[in-house]
């Protein structure tokens, strides 16, 4: 579990980032906490922040996030054949709170011969307590801090959302996939239909990957 | 509106999490389906950026936001840190608009 201290303190500087941001643009505590106790999904959660202040209606909400998550489904298949041995509410909470840093973690340990599914729990579950402990603190921080324009802060999930792709980018043709995305949203955007922006450069810019080779 | 997105969210976040775990998949994704589902999370958040850089708060960029996220690509790219590219980010801004 050592191995997880670099993750654990990314998740909890993360968490109160997103606390911040989303109070901030308005939302009530309430739910900017419902959102971390429910949904458990970083970039789907400032996703989520960012449509909302554009007033998007709740099926395309919904279907960002869908769309942004569909990845899980790849993830959960890969991890099926360890966690087959556990009873059906075992499985479905090992499938709440499967996240990219719980996969990731615990193919690792998998891959270096690991058996144990505590080894996939403990990880998982501290990152879903941190998580919310470090949003609380963000609605906390969000609430004192007064307009976020003039600070900049508005800008800090454009930033983020900047920073998580260009970590992301291992291959020239996901680094052309980005940028045609982020274009064609800018532009639909510009147009005039800023509530399908996202979700239709979104979901068109990944058919660059499907017709391109490595 | 937001409590039904937000529930919405939390059910299809739950569903593409658990259903491998459930019901059990016969056979394996062709590989094109494969590649375009790898490539679907950077192309999202890739799509949030475009309108938040161009037209943020809905109006043509005054300029700020481009250069800004400029920044932000090279400070992530060169120390490969996202609190750090976001501290240049949400600074950049910050004075960019006082300009």
């Amino acid at each position: 579990m050592a191995e997880g201290w670099p993750v654990m303190g990314t998740v909890l500087v993360v968490g109160t980032t997103f606390g911040v941001v989303a109070r901030q643009s308005g939302l009530e505590p309430v739910q900017v906490a419902a959102m971390s106790v429910l949904v458990f999904a970083g970039a789907s959660q400032f996703a989520m922040v960012q449509l909302f202040s554009e007033s998007a209606p709740a099926a395309i909400v919904i279907a960002s996030v869908l769309f942004i998550n569909l990845r899980h489904l790849l993830m959960a298949t890969s991890l099926r054949a360890q966690l087959q041995r556990l009873p059906l509410a075992g499985r479905l909470v090992a499938g709440f709170v499967l996240t990219d840093e719980s996969f990731a973690m615990t193919t690792g340990y998998f891959r270096r011969g690991g058996r144990s599914l505590a080894y996939y729990f403990a990880f998982a579950v501290s990152l879903y307590v941190l998580w919310n402990l470090a949003t609380l603190a963000g609605i906390a921080i969000g609430s004192a801090i007064g307009d976020p324009r003039r600070l900049g802060i508005d800008f800090a999930i454009t930033a983020t959302f900047t920073g998580i792709v260009v970590l992301a980018i291992r291959h020239r043709s996901e680094a052309v996939i980005a940028v045609v995305a982020a274009v064609v949203a800018g532009g639909l955007a510009l147009a005039g239909a800023s509530t399908v922006a996202v979700i239709t450069a979104g979901a068109l810019a990944p058919l660059i990957a499907v017709v391109t080779r490595r | 509106m937001i409590w039904i997105a937000i529930g919405g969210s939390a059910l299809a976040t739950f569903l593409v999490r658990s259903t491998p775990f459930v019901v059990t998949i016969r056979g394996r994704l062709p590989p094109a389906a494969s590649r375009y589902l790898e490539a679907l999370p950077v192309a999202i958040i890739a799509a949030l950026v475009g309108p938040a850089v161009v037209a943020p708060a809905g109006t043509l960029t005054h300029g700020a936001e481009p250069i800004a996220a400029a920044l932000v690509v090279a400070t992530v790219a060169w120390r490969r840190s996202l609190l750090g590219g976001v501290i240049v980010g949400v600074v950049a801004v910050a004075l960019l608009r006082v300009i």
